[in-house]
């Protein structure tokens, strides 16, 4: 309690201080919310990729790249030792020919889907409503693909999403909307998946019509997800296919997973760092409204010594009191990063711009680094205060 | 038993180039109980004496010893502890902690001496003993001067001490308010048993005392003690003790 009435002593000043601690904190939780997304993304994605083999057709990168396989060699890739199962794939783009702009997520997909992979699949998806696609002209839609186009089980969609500037050979189809996934804060949630064959129905949609009538796409694929057997090592497994199947080029799982890896830390790295810097100068203030506070209290610190207050009771109280600025101030302002957060959130969703994401984890070190960065600030303050000369505190003017 | 005994006591600071003899040899025995003025004019080394006594400054030489305890022997981590449990203040400006009430203003001590046990009831009954049983909830600003230095009053009792420090306890208040003041002091060492010294200027509070030591250049000059318990000094007595 008297640490409260000492703050409220000098609201004007401690309330500055207590400021600066909320920007620092604000600027740490909403960095920290997208490094947080961005890593989310980069979990699933490492989870993901890191539980099956990607594989696509030779000279193609490891997501597809636009060549495209026949649909024969996924039982070529199956009959290979230690394959559990091999699923065809078919993306196609669900905004062809429209930016997707800035996005933390994937941009908006299609994609042919087979609910076995889910036995398999290290991403377990789970249905929000409805249920998984049993026939052709169904859609099972991921969690920000529904928020975005303001869909749910029950309605239909026609895709792939007609572009405002659409060329005159653009064709869609009408879905007929069977389930939303939950959000898994990866992948699935931007996606659309359809059954195999109405997949390569948007594949050939997809070609320019020039061509289109030309290729039968029924027997093409544009990859596939190859899971291993239990205990099987998914790098060796990779060389593997390519030794025995020709013509297709299976990626290490765990060339894919250090990308992503990299790329998270880097990120991290610089919106921590942006917002460690805040917080510094918060901490400073801190220091400074510390300083002047023991300044303006010797004769209270004389007072105490004098009436049996050790050095470790002074130093105490005055950690104490900077702790309680730090709390005070990252209470505040994670409650207002989480506000900020949440409110550019909701206006983006429909845009599939999901920036931030406030986790637990992120909530647990806001505080704990206030509160830890007040105790810093607070120890020197307090060192000289606990070291002060009774007699000479005690008779200061 | 002494309860208090000062051998051979010395502080010298050094300024620039001289050493300044605050304290320069003072021998002294207080029993326990007893009600003490220490005079004498400025910078004749009362309060340097005070704050020795206090076991806020450490002596140059000599020794303190309180109930046979050689204090100069203490860590000071130990004679904070002591300080708290043995020793209470009083000051000229009754430095009360503005943000606190009357009663937890006399609580204060208790938080740092673990000795927290009915405190508040301690406390409420000491307000009550110096008269503020209807003040207990008012702040420092809302109280008169010789309020605020009867709950510092109240504040050095707390821990039931055997020696109560007062500097110049009755400096920032009116002849009556001294008066008063000195008297409160008097009834608790008397029904506490506490021993009271008390360093003053005035010649009024120490005419109430049962002993005066008046110093000069920082030794003891005279020594002088009231016949009984209930004969106060006469001004006889105190003629050439006050500057």
């Amino acid at each position: 309690m008297e640490i409260i009435r000492n703050l409220t002593r000098r609201k004007l000043r401690n309330t500055l201080t207590i400021s600066g601690i909320v920007i620092g904190v604000l600027a740490l939780v909403t960095m920290g919310a997208m490094a947080e997304k961005f890593n989310a993304l980069i979990d699933g994605g490492v989870a993901y990729f890191g539980g099956n083999i990607q594989v696509g057709a030779a000279g193609s990168s490891a997501f597809g790249g636009g060549s495209v396989l026949t649909l024969s060699t996924v039982s070529q890739v199956q009959q290979v030792n230690g394959v559990a199962a091999a699923f065809p794939e078919i993306q196609v783009d669900a905004k062809p020919g429209q930016s997707s702009g800035f996005s933390f997520g994937l941009p908006d997909y299609i994609t042919a889907y087979d609910p076995r992979a889910n036995d398999y699949s290290t991403v377990k998806t789970t249905f929000a409503q409805g249920r998984d696609v049993t026939s052709s002209g169904e859609v099972v839609l991921g969690s920000d693909f529904a928020v975005e186009f303001k869909k749910k089980a029950g309605d239909t969609i026609a895709l792939p999403i007609r572009p405002p500037d659409a060329k005159a050979d653009f064709v869609n189809h009408s879905f007929a909307v069977v389930g939303v996934l939950n959000k898994t804060q990866t992948g699935p949630d931007t996606g659309a998946f359809i059954n195999l064959k109405d997949a390569q129905m948007l594949l050939q949609d997809s070609l320019p019509s020039a061509i289109r009538d030309r290729i039968d796409t029924t027997t093409l694929i544009t990859g596939m997800t190859v899971y291993g057997k239990p205990g099987v090592n998914l790098d060796n497994l990779s060389d593997t296919i390519n030794n025995q199947v020709s013509g297709v080029k299976a990626t290490k799982p765990s060339t894919i997973v250090n990308s992503f890896k990299s790329g998270g830390a880097i990120f991290t790295a610089i919106t921590t760092g942006a917002a460690l810097l805040a917080l510094i100068v918060g901490g400073l203030s801190v220091i400074n409204t510390m300083l002047m506070a023991v300044t303006e209290r010797v004769r209270e610190i004389g007072l105490k010594k004098a009436v049996g207050a050790r050095i470790g009771h002074i130093m105490r109280e005055y950690v104490l009191e900077a702790v309680v600025i730090g709390a005070i101030g990252g209470t505040v302002g994670l409650l207002l990063g989480w506000g900020v957060t949440s409110l550019v959130n909701a206006a983006t969703a429909s845009a599939n711009l999901t920036l931030f994401l406030v986790t637990w984890r992120l909530v647990i070190i806001a505080i704990l680094f206030s509160v830890g960065l007040g105790a810093a600030a607070g120890i020197i303050p307090a060192f000289r205060a606990s070291r002060m000369d009774p007699v000479q505190a005690l008779r200061a003017a | 038993m002494a309860s208090i005994e000062l051998r051979e006591l010395t502080k010298y600071y050094k300024q620039a180039s001289t050493t300044v003899k605050a304290v320069d040899g003072i021998n002294l025995t207080v029993e326990a109980g007893e009600f003490i003025s220490i005079v004498g004019r400025s910078g004749s080394g009362k309060t340097t004496t005070l704050d020795l006594l206090g076991l806020l400054l450490r002596p140059t030489s000599g020794q303190i010893l309180f109930d046979g305890i050689d204090t100069g022997k203490l860590r000071d981590g130990a004679r904070a502890q002591l300080r708290g449990k043995k020793l209470g203040f009083v000051f000229q400006d009754f430095n009360l902690l503005p943000g606190l009430n009357a009663i937890q203003n006399v609580m204060l001590p208790l938080r740092y001496t673990k000795n927290g046990k009915d405190g508040k009831e301690r406390a409420a009954n000491l307000l009550e003993e110096v008269g503020l049983k209807d003040r207990m909830h008012h702040r420092p600003d809302q109280m008169s001067g010789g309020e605020k230095q009867r709950v510092a009053i109240a504040r050095s009792l707390i821990n039931r001490p055997s020696l109560v420090l007062g500097d110049e306890a009755t400096g920032e208040v009116d002849s009556e308010t001294s008066q008063q003041i000195v008297s409160l002091m008097r009834r608790m060492n008397r029904e506490h048993g506490v021993t009271f010294i008390l360093v003053t200027h005035d010649t009024d509070v120490a005419a109430q005392t049962d002993r005066v030591i008046r110093l000069k250049d920082g030794k003891v000059l005279s020594d002088v003690r009231a016949q009984t318990d209930q004969t106060f000094l006469t001004s006889i007595d105190l003629q050439g003790v006050i500057a």
